[in-house]
């Protein structure tokens, strides 16, 4: 901590908050909100005198409410930076501290938030983890009964730098407590809260019983637990020792702690599997073992960040064998619980993985960056065909990258086009193409995956980021998935033509899926809102020409939701299942012709007519080369 | 501003292609054999074959040497994700001297062979057909040049407890100016609130 404060290219900014993120690798663009702490920064010199004379007292959150502080407070003696600031939600505007402060005048109640912008090459994220609040699992008592307390409270009861200077006590009647059961697994592995591990429980509850017995050897200390998972170098050898030392392990996961309202000693009712028996133990004091979670705005962060979450809520890595670091927004990267839960040892280690995947590019004096940018054919865009630019494009693009100046054609900057196609899709006049994701390579790609009996195929329309990574998940996770799905990948739910979607009904599809991420995970900002308006008008389309119900689907799936990406599929199978061959025969040749009306204009993209053709030699290849292997 | 590229006029295409074993991964349900003799009808392909790790130094070996040997100038790779192994691929095509945008993968391993392994003959049908449209999008690439972009040399970490002081620091030490910002008063996190922590059992702070 003070190593950070000392090391000169730090720069600590503590009460300050993210606001926003925009910009890309190397180029970000960062708002900060810097908290107004009521004291100067540059004036305060950590004295402590405004506390002192402070006559207003409230619970300090950071002793987790077991200890008061002032209204001019700093949470913790060794706060870094150490400045304090002035609660004015408790402060009654006595102005003593103004007083106290005296000369230095670090006292300022007109200060106000500050915004500030940054300009940034790469960004680590290091939010951390939060707690399980234990007082809704009401077996336990946590809440109504005193001595029951978490894991948390323990670790300041316990604290020689603690409300109590490492005393431990009970809360009902101060008395030091013989006889206490540490509860593993309170909210952890358990299908009706957190259904995951939180990693580090049955060490830090080891290490809780192994410092309390070396204090005073008389204390009685029970561990309750299902399994105890000791996996890294040292762990179980520490475990060795806290049985050596004659801390009780029970195999049990307590049903129920009653109380005894007189004495307040607590009675745990668990199962103890080694003897396969209900028991029943009085304690003095109880502690719940809360599990690991996501930090209340972890969702916030990750809309302002642009990162998606795992099915847990925790931020979710590029890949988690090979890129664990890396979010999937080149420039990102993780550390730490923020990424799931883990201990000191490793979240340090990640800290510096993430140092070091940033510094690459940051020692950098440019970074490369994928060429799949929009381009316009001018001569296509109607400021050049009826003297008048239209202004879809501009409209389109989530980062201001389309240009229109005077009566000159769109124009794209290059620099700040992300590549998401949706100013391609939206053009009016088919004028803008994608690069690598252009009209001629997708509706190749799309004719070859319908040659061969295209009523029984389902093209699957998937995003780069989200629904791609949803259907690779289903894979990884062996949810089996009907075999007829045929999916293509573009970068964004934006880019998803609807002439793809009429030409593929024209050739005979089954069925289309149109699948991009979570309006919340749109790698593109609001690319997935125009994708999704698009999607709503083309079901009200197929909708009117009566097209059966379940044909075309539009979902929204998440590089997480592998389980919803093979039940989709599977559900899309059933529909076609339950057509009869004839009826969605008859069903895809009434269609054709309100496919081809709307297809008018397709053959006049730049690189149609080619792909067209080519398609045409490439589907009887395919069908003889089926026939041939 | 980037120019609209058109496909060369009158490029004569070749186009390779590999179809990945992945081990008994991808080859475990289907013999990529098949796949690689359905390629072969297909237009423009003058070279297909099976390998049994594309990814591997042997496999990436292959493709540079083919690309030599049958002058290739499209490489189609049925294999993983594109998640995983499109940078890997890029940079063997490159290595041979080939724009790296003139490579495509087809994924006929998790979103085919691991998602269907109950169902072989489907799962050979759609290795052929994500092998033909993979190829039919070679078709129609064009080689590209990746973009350009200036670095601002500056760091931001968001979050101030260990994990986030340790890159703080680790970024700081090479140099780099670090912004750390945290949302309550002081840095530290957890842990700082934490008595003596495992395994050493030292103190937190
Ligand atoms: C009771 C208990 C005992 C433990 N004992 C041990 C032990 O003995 N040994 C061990 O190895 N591990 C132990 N652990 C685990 C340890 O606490 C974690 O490994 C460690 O704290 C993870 O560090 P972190 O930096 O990822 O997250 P955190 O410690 O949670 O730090 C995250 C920081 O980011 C800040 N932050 C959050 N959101 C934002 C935002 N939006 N903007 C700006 N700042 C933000 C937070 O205020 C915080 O300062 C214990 C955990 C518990 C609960
Ligand atoms: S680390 Fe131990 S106590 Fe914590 S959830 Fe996992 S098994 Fe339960
Ligand atoms: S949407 Fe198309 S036609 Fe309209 S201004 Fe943009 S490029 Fe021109
Ligand atoms: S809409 Fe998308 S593709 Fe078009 S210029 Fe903007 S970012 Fe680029």
């Amino acid at each position: 901590m003070v190593d950070a404060a000392r090391q000169p290219r730090i720069d600590v900014r503590a009460f300050t908050e993210v606001e926003k993120v925009e910009g890309f690798v190397g180029n970000f663009k960062v708002t900060l909100r810097e908290k107004a702490k009521h004291v100067l920064a540059d004036r305060c010199n950590g004295c402590g005198d405004c506390a002192k004379v402070c006559p207003i007292e409230v619970p300090n959150h950071y002793e987790l409410n077991l200890a008061p502080r002032k209204a001019a407070y700093v949470p913790m003696s060794q706060s870094v930076p150490l400045i304090y600031s002035i609660d004015l939600d408790a402060c009654i505007h006595c102005y003593k501290c103004v007083e106290a402060c005296g000369s230095l005048e670090a006292i300022d109640f007109s200060q106000e938030d500050k915004i500030v912008e940054e300009d940034i090459g790469a960004i680590v994220v290091a939010t951390g983890f939060s707690h399980f609040d234990p007082s809704v699992m009401e077996e336990y008592g946590y809440g109504r009964f005193p001595n029951v307390i978490t894991s948390m409270e323990m670790e300041r009861l316990n604290n020689s730098a603690g409300p109590t200077m490492g005393n431990l006590i009970r809360p009902s009647d101060r008395r030091n407590p013989q006889r206490i059961a540490f509860i593993n697994c309170v909210g952890s592995r358990d299908k009706r809260y957190i259904p995951s591990c939180s990693n580090f429980c049955c060490m830090y509850s080891i290490k809780n019983a192994v410092l309390l017995k070396q204090m005073n050897p008389s204390v009685d200390i029970t561990i309750y637990y299902m399994d105890i998972r000791t996996p890294s170098k040292g762990y179980e050898e520490f475990y060795d020792r806290a049985r050596e030392m004659g801390i009780h392990f029970i195999q049990g996961r307590p049903s129920l702690i009653t109380e005894d309202e007189a004495t307040h000693n607590l009675f745990v009712h668990s199962e103890d599997i080694t003897l396969g028996r209900v028991i029943e133990n009085e304690y003095d004091m109880v502690m719940l073992n809360q599990a690991a979670i996501p930090q209340p705005d972890q969702n916030h962060m990750s809309s302002v960040l642009n990162v998606a979450q795992s099915p847990g809520g925790w931020f979710m890595e590029y890949h988690p064998k090979l890129r664990p670091i890396d979010s999937p927004t080149d420039g990102i990267f993780f550390a730490g619980a923020c990424q799931g839960p883990k201990d000191i040892p490793s979240s340090v280690a990640q800290g510096s993985a993430a140092a070091s995947r940033a510094s690459r590019i940051l020692l950098s004096e440019r970074w490369e960056i994928e060429p799949i940018v929009a381009v316009v054919w001018p001569e296509r865009c109607t400021a050049t065909t009826k003297g008048r630019a239209c202004g879809l494009c501009v409209k389109a693009c989530p980062y201001g990258a389309v240009v229109i100046e005077g009566d000159k054609a769109a124009e794209i900057i290059t620099a700040k086009c992300h590549g998401c196609g949706g100013c391609v899709a939206e053009c009016p006049e088919d004028a803008i193409s994608q690069l690598h994701y252009t009209d001629a390579q997708l509706l190749s790609q799309i004719r070859a995956l319908l040659a061969d009996k295209p009523e029984e195929k389902i093209l699957a329309l998937r995003c780069h980021w989200c629904s791609y990574g949803g259907a690779d998940l289903a894979g990884t996770s062996h949810f089996e998935y009907t075999a007829n799905e045929r999916g293509i990948k573009v970068m964004c739910s934006a880019r998803m033509d609807s002439d793809f979607i009429y030409e593929a009904y024209r050739l005979g599809a089954g069925a289309v899926l149109f699948s991009g991420c979570h309006p919340q995970d749109c790698h593109y900002i609001t690319g997935q809102i125009i994708g999704a308006k698009r999607a709503v008008r083309l079901k009200k389309i197929f909708e009117r020409m009566e097209m059966t119900e379940g044909r075309f689907r539009v979902e929204w799936i998440s590089a997480a939701e592998g389980d919803k990406y093979a039940r989709v599929l599977n559900e899309m199978q059933d529909v076609l299942d339950k057509m009869s061959p004839e009826q969605l025969q008859e069903e895809i040749a009434r269609l054709k012709p309100e496919m081809e009306k709307r297809l008018k204009r397709f053959p006049g993209v730049p690189g149609v007519p080619e792909a067209m053709l080519y398609s045409d030699n490439l589907v009887d290849a395919i069908l003889k080369s089926k026939e041939i292997a | 501003m980037i120019e609209q590229s058109h496909q060369p006029e009158n490029e004569e295409l070749r186009i390779g292609v590999y179809i990945c074993h992945c081990g008994s991964n991808i080859a475990g349900v289907i013999d990529p054999k098949e796949v690689v003799a359905f390629a072969e009808g297909l237009p423009d392909v003058v070279h297909a074959t099976d390998t049994l790790y594309a990814c591997a130094d042997s496999g990436q070996r292959l493709i540079k040497e083919d690309i030599e040997k049958h002058k290739l100038n499209r490489i189609v790779v049925s294999a993983c994700s594109v998640r995983m192994h499109e940078p890997t691929f890029r940079g063997a095509v490159a290595e041979a001297g080939l724009n790296p945008f003139l490579m495509e993968m087809a994924n006929i391993r998790e979103q085919c062979t691991w998602a269907h392994g109950h169902d072989r003959e489907g799962a050979l049908q759609k290795s052929m057909d994500l092998t033909a449209a993979a190829i039919a999008k070679t078709r129609f690439m064009t080689p590209l040049d990746m973009i350009d972009v200036p670095v601002t040399h500056k760091a931001l970490v968001i979050g101030g407890g260990v994990a986030g002081i340790s890159a703080s620091l680790d970024l700081a030490e090479q140099g780099i100016e670090t912004i750390l910002v945290e949302k309550e008063p002081t840095i530290g996190g957890v842990m700082s609130q934490l008595n003596k922590t495992f395994p050493t059992m030292d103190c937190s702070i």
